[in-house]
């Protein structure tokens, strides 16, 4: 398998060395670009699998740039700002980026992120079609994956930790599946990490207290001696 | 409001006015008095002077007329019950040893005939200063004694007949007591809208009431309008700093993350580069709260309360959540959570543990995070909500955090329209420690069932 190839557009030198060297450090091969121009020429000689530009460049402001590549391809797209504003991220969001950084990032954050964002446009589960799905509907319940934000059936933000979150999604693209508690934290890796030493059944029992909120039977259902298994049907948009 | 202290109290403008009247009005009142007394007595005396040299001059003309013998009965004649007369051949020497000169002098400029050659005028107050008796000695050296009574003339003013006099004073009193209340109104208007001076009010206070006042409101308006300027300004700075400080700080990271450094150096390192981090978006937070372009949606703040809660016990904190399961309102999500998430780390750090109590009432959801800790000393409670204050002084200072905690929830709540007060437990309950901190968000009606 060939390392995934990242192009990085950031204006600082310095930074976009640093980023570039810890992203080959992790087994990505990494092209780099100071301005739009640049990405455009880099772009053109060859496709990338992922782009991380920066939201502040000189001439082409990011937003500019960024609409005029989602318009010419479907490659993923990780903003990175110094504004770190809540607008900023939520504009970001809504423009149709799959992640947000701000900076200052660490190495180990941003790996994290762009794993992420790569798991997710070929994840497990996901039929060819629908690669770039960031929202997924259960029993009148949204789930945006690229937003990292649930709402309830009547319309209510229903705040999540980032180890709920990650558990919800996994859930959702092994619907139907029996999944063991190993497999769930292993599913589950990237924020599961080092959040803490509670136990997955915890998290379970948080999530179908805040999936039921309703009134409905929460979606989750527990396999005696097994594990648990997401029953609701989903739909992808 | 300060503390109501009695057996002092301090008089509005409208009432020191209203004294500052009265007052002119007692010493006006006091000066006329006195005038009105000292020039009636002046006058009587005058008037008696004139009397009496009328008299004499009418007398001596008689005498003058009639011969030697006739002359008692005819002066006699003369005499009334008021003013007596009569007529000696010779004067007796006692009757002219003593005379008061300014009360001849005053009878002779009423009767100027009386000071013929070789007559003479002795008079003298006899038992008062109503009584005068005299002599005129005639020409032919010839007595004319007379004793006269001065009219009894009051001005002994009584209580019965001030009081007339004060009622006009009185309702010319009221009165201006009326129009100085009217006249401070303006004056009133101007005080309240200082007291909000921190809400935002673009169009500026009218210039209404007296010439002073509306000078004085068009120098608050101006005065405003600056710091509305000086704030956009010190906001701008401020992000610009912010940004600014991101780029370098991400290379600072990065670098570190390549680096061959000892396990400790590289905990410390990271330490402090999350801690800039921290003050990095604190500052944003503090500059974003007061004002975002984000309209508000519906969230479930039950679950946004118990999630934080959740996320504080997980890493083995003392934090627990007591409310309901649900609790759906229309707020700015990140602002509010980031001010429940303020208030949860400030009871965390300060006292070491936590409860957030939620009440999901209609009309309004009220939430209270509290804890166990010392509290805040009564006579800093308005100092924790300004921005950059921090309670710990600098040399025991541990807190991170640039003193903005307090200030971004409070933001956040005004952004919603609704309240945050710090109580002290034993404020509150009369036992025990801690600080509550209570959040009053409104709920309209219609948002409220769902």
């Amino acid at each position: 398998m060939t390392a995934p190839s990242i192009l990085l557009v950031e204006d600082d030198v310095s930074l976009r060395m640093l980023t570039a060297r810890a992203l080959r450090e992790n087994g990505y091969a990494v092209r780099t670009a100071a301005t739009g121009a640049e990405m455009w020429v880099m772009l053109e000689a060859e496709p990338a699998e992922l782009v991380v530009l920066d939201i502040m460049l000189p001439g082409a402001s990011g937003i500019e740039l960024f609409r005029k590549l989602r318009r010419q391809s479907d490659v993923p797209i990780i903003f990175a700002s110094a504004r770190g504003s809540e607008e900023d991220r939520v504009l970001g969001l809504e423009l149709g980026a799959d992640d947000y950084i701000a900076k200052p990032y660490s190495a180990r954050e941003l790996i994290a992120r762009i794993g992420a964002v790569l798991r997710r446009g070929g994840g497990e589960g996901l039929s060819k079609g629908d690669e770039r799905t960031s929202e997924v509907h259960f029993e009148g319940w949204t789930l945006s994956l690229s937003r990292r934000e649930l709402r309830s059936p009547s319309g209510a933000m229903v705040d999540l930790t980032g180890a709920e979150f990650d558990l919800l999604a996994t859930f959702v693209s092994h619907r139907q599946r029996v999944l063991g508690r190993e497999r769930l934290i292993e599913l589950s890796r990237t924020r599961l990490g080092d959040s803490s030493d509670r136990s997955i059944d915890v998290l379970v029992s948080r999530l179908r207290r805040k999936l039921s909120a309703s009134g409905s039977e929460p979606p989750i259902v527990t396999v005696r001696g097994v594990g648990y298994m997401f029953k609701a049907e989903v739909r992808r948009s | 409001m300060g503390p109501r202290r009695m057996g002092f109290r301090r008089l509005g403008l409208t009432e020191r006015l209203l004294a500052i009247l009265l007052l002119v009005a007692a010493v006006d009142f006091v000066a006329n008095t006195f005038l009105f007394d000292s020039a009636t007595t002046t006058a009587v005396q005058r008037d008696d002077a004139a009397r009496i040299g009328e008299h004499l001059a009418l007398a001596a003309r008689a005498v003058a007329r009639e011969p030697p013998q006739d002359r008692a009965d005819a002066v006699r004649a003369l005499s009334t019950s008021r003013f007596m007369l009569a007529w000696h051949p010779q004067p007796s020497p006692e009757e002219l040893r003593s005379s008061d000169p300014e009360l001849v002098e005053s009878i002779l400029s009423a009767g100027p005939e009386l000071a013929a050659d070789g007559q003479r005028l002795v008079v003298l107050h006899t038992h008062s200063s109503r009584e005068v008796a005299g002599t005129l000695v005639l020409g032919d050296g010839s007595a004319l004694r007379f004793h006269t009574y001065a009219g009894e003339v009051s001005v002994q003013l009584s209580l019965w007949q001030i009081l007339p006099m004060l009622l006009p004073t009185l309702i010319l009193g009221a009165l201006a007591w009326f129009m100085f209340r009217a006249t401070m109104r303006s004056l009133q208007r101007l005080v309240s809208a200082l007291r909000h001076i921190e809400t935002p009010n673009p169009g500026g206070l009218p210039e209404q009431g007296p010439d002073e006042v509306r000078r004085l409101i068009r120098a608050f308006n101006q005065m405003q309008r600056r710091i509305q300027r000086q704030q956009a300004e010190r906001t701008r700075s401020m992000l610009a700093i912010g940004h600014d400080l991101r780029t370098p700080l991400a290379r600072l990271q990065l670098r570190l993350d390549g680096a061959q450094v000892e396990e400790e150096t590289r905990a410390g390192l990271e330490h402090d580069i999350g801690e800039m981090r921290q003050l990095l978006e604190s500052l944003q937070a503090f500059v974003e709260a007061g004002g975002t372009q984000i309209p508000p949606q519906r969230i479930d703040v039950a679950i946004m309360a118990a999630t934080l809660v959740d996320s504080a016990a997980d890493q083995g904190l003392d934090a627990h959540y007591d409310g309901p399961e649900n609790c759906e309102i229309m707020a700015r999500a990140v602002s509010i959570r980031r001010a429940l998430a303020n208030l949860i780390d400030n009871a965390l750090h300060y006292a070491g543990n936590v409860r957030v109590m939620l009440a999901c009432e209609p009309g309004a959801v009220i939430i209270r995070v509290e804890d166990d800790g010392p509290g805040i000393p009564e006579d800093r409670m308005e100092d924790v909500f300004q921005p950059f204050f921090r309670l710990d002084t600098a040399r025991t200072r541990d807190t991170p955090g640039m003193g903005l905690g307090l200030s971004i929830v409070q933001a956040a709540v005004r952004l919603e329209g609704g309240t945050l007060a710090l109580i002290n437990k034993r404020q509150l309950d009369g036992e025990g420690t801690g600080l509550a901190a209570v959040i009053r968000l409104p709920v309209p009606d219609k948002v409220a069932t769902a």
